[in-house]
């Protein structure tokens, strides 16, 4: 083993995982407020909403992200009429993909919170968009902050599958810097012990949180 | 905006397209199939040790769970795939390197072992919602420990969990698209195969998609079924 | 007088810091039916499930038929000596009635299918549910549930019945059944310990009244004795509130 390699090109390394970094908190930031649309089309009472909402999740959810990438990679150019670049491609499709993911987690939150607490805030004279506001939303975001941070977790090791399709983030700069250097093993325990200490700090978050919920 | 492509379904059925489609659904079945089995199979032991007495045990079965859970598929793959082999003893690298279908073989490990830590997280809360009374009972009537678990906390978790166990086969048949970047040929490789030679993007991840979603609505169904058939008399199901 | 079936020496609990036994030390004869009552938080229950080992006591130590519980090596085929009913039943869900009676002398007691299964239909007709027992636990009414798990305990052909607040979880209507059970076993010459807040049955069916109050035992005496001339003020206060209430 010769962990000078790992130093040698720490910084090539280090924009890598900025990379990976970049790409989950963005799909995080654009896919989370889709989510919240399509999760309110979910729960939606007229059917022409319910269901494309319905086919568009279970679509995604029946897919594997790889899948849904090349996908992407392969009809966003043609739909847009011009290249828009590895990173945009990339991205639209996390989003797309992962806002499935998000809606679920979302619309079992909205439904985690009885109805009975609509009525007692209607009961008191709030109108409904008060009564979701002030009441069954706070619930709802409390009841569903454990499993949005796991998904962010899983976010973070999908942008892992950028790697196929050339782009730099932290797993395909470690290949890159593997083929110069031929030292996989230190390369690839290094890459592992970073994605284990990030997500394991973002796991350990999760349940620090699923306590706090079970507790109160 | 303009959407102009020429469509070519027929393709589909022709040489060599044809042969790699069913390679691919082949090897996608095979390997989730195998994965599944050997990731119920330590998964459930793995759950098991974390809820015995023994806080040896109990910290083996969590490192286990955290180990494989916060690590990217992707990076176990390359791990077992670039890695591994090299920390093998001489002889035994040779031996390994002398395998066929090491790439499948390496996705089979990868698969097991990833999804088998899922699978001891369910065991595990499927375990916790068991009545501690249950224990007590199974306890006070002189079974020893591995009986309790054998008779009564298992085929009981199990059927509170078949919904769980059910999902983790679609997770690993979804998973193992990864394994293409070591060289597996399952499905959607196929699909990206065809998409490069032939340009057809659409058509080929029609098939890749179309076999996910057609197993994933076949399972769905299947265990619906299976759920009710295995549902306890007067239980009413929590959902 | 013969050698005590369950013989309790020196006996303390914790439950982390707080003591729910008290260096408890008295002893069971065969054959008696005795009641254990007292307050809630009292260490009735804990003492019950001391019997069993299904507490890790930390100090003192249970004799049964002279074997020490502490030192036991094979704490299972103990326990397969002594039958016990709990407050919430505990049948196997999963189970149907006679599955869950066979499970244990079948796997602990090595006993065969057949033989379980012929024991289990003898001991459901002695508790008179003779006819649910392909039924599962949860298509039961509480009493008849009571029961099966009654016979399951029965199934091990125990030495020592435990109950624990059998009838606690219980309809009044159903209370009555299980009751019933309870005292054809004892007048079957059973030895049992009774946890139980019936003071109707423990006055009608118990040979022995222990009384407890915060982890110790405040007084123990025959069955009349102690509803007529209860000695200590606890139990005179005990008894005053309880049978006011009935």
């Amino acid at each position: 083993m010769d962990w000078s390699v790992i130093a040698t090109h720490l910084p090539f390394l280090m924009k890598g995982l900025w990379m990976s970094v970049k790409l989950a908190t963005l799909v995080v930031i654009f896919a989370f407020p889709l989510a919240c649309l399509i999760a309110v089309g979910r729960i939606s009472s007229r059917s022409w909403i319910r269901y494309p909402s319905a086919i568009f999740v279970n679509t995604m959810r029946s897919n594997p992200l790889i899948l849904i990438v090349f996908w992407f990679f392969f009809l966003v150019p043609i739909i847009i009429g011009r290249p828009v670049g590895d990173f945009a491609s990339v991205m639209i499709g996390f989003i797309v993909f992962f806002s499935a993911y998000f809606t679920e987690i979302i619309r079992s939150g909205i439904q985690s919170v009885g109805r009975n607490q609509i009525q007692a805030g209607l009961s008191t004279g709030l109108t409904y968009f008060q009564t979701m506001r002030m009441i069954v939303l706070p619930q709802a975001l409390r009841n569903m902050m454990p499993a949005l941070i796991t998904e962010c977790v899983i976010v973070f090791q999908g942008t892992t599958i950028a790697y196929v399709v050339g782009l730099r983030e932290f797993l395909n700069s470690t290949f890159l810097i593997t083929e110069i250097t031929l030292r996989p093993a230190e390369l690839y325990t290094f890459a592992a012990i970073v994605y284990f200490v990030v997500c394991f700090a973002g796991s350990s978050l999760a349940r620090q949180m699923e306590k706090r919920k079970v507790r109160t | 905006m303009t959407f102009k492509y020429d469509f070519d379904w027929p393709m589909l059925l022709e040489d060599p397209y044809k042969e790699w489609i069913i390679e691919g659904v082949t090897t996608t079945i095979y390997l989730s199939l195998l994965a599944w089995v050997i990731a119920l199979t330590i998964g459930i032991i793995i759950g098991t040790i974390r809820m015995t007495r023994s806080p040896w045990l109990r910290f083996i079965g969590t490192a286990y769970v955290e180990f494989f859970r916060n690590i990217p598929l992707l990076v176990q793959l390359f791990v077992w795939f670039f890695v591994f082999p090299l920390m093998l003893p001489n002889d035994w690298m040779l031996s390994w390197n002398r395998l066929p279908h090491i790439p499948f073989i390496t996705a089979l490990l990868a698969l097991s072992l990833f999804t088998a830590a899922r699978v001891a997280e369910h065991i595990r809360s499927g375990i916790s919602s068991i009545p501690k009374g249950q224990f007590d009972a199974a306890r006070s009537s002189g079974l020893t420990e591995v009986q309790i678990y054998r008779y009564v906390i298992i085929p009981y978790a199990f059927r509170v969990m078949i919904p769980t166990i059910a999902s983790e086969f679609l997770t690993i048949f979804k998973n193992s698209a990864l394994t293409l970047t070591i060289g597996v040929s399952e499905i959607t490789s196929s699909a990206k195969a065809i998409e490069a030679w032939s340009f057809h993007g659409i058509e080929a991840y029609s098939v890749a998609s179309v076999t996910y979603m057609t197993t994933t609505a076949t399972v769905v169904l299947f265990m619906g079924w299976l759920e009710h058939r295995l549902r306890i008399p007067g239980l009413i199901a929590k959902k | 007088m013969s050698d005590p079936l369950v013989d309790i020496r020196d006996l303390s609990l914790w439950y982390e810091k707080f003591k729910a036994l008290d260096n408890i030390s008295t002893s069971f004869t065969a054959g008696k039916c005795v009641v254990i009552c007292g307050p809630s938080g009292s260490g009735k229950s804990s003492l019950l499930r001391c019997v069993n080992r299904l507490e890790d006591f930390q100090e003192g130590d249970v004799y049964f038929e002279g074997q020490s519980l502490r030192e036991c090596p094979n704490i299972a085929s103990l326990r397969s000596n002594i039958g016990m009913v709990f407050q919430h039943f505990e049948l196997y869900p999963h189970m149907t009635i006679l599955d869950n009676i066979t499970l244990a002398p079948r796997h602990a007691k090595g006993k065969s299918k057949a033989d379980a299964e012929a024991l289990a239909l003898t001991l459901l007709e002695r508790v008179d549910i003779v006819d649910q027992a392909h039924k599962h636990p949860a298509e039961l009414s509480g009493g008849q549930q009571q029961r099966a798990a009654i016979a399951r305990a029965l199934a091990l052909e125990p030495k020592l019945m435990l109950f624990d607040e059998p009838t606690s979880a219980l309809d009044p209507e159903m209370i009555v059944e299980v009751l019933r059970a309870m005292r054809d076993l004892a007048n079957d010459g059973m030895t049992m310990l009774v946890v139980t807040h019936e003071m109707g049955f423990a006055r009608e069916v118990s040979d022995e009244i222990v009384f407890m109050d915060e982890g110790k035992i405040v007084e123990r005496k025959e069955t009349n004795d102690f509803f007529s001339n209860p000695h200590s003020k606890r139990a005179q206060d005990f008894l005053d509130r309880i049978l006011m209430k009935i």
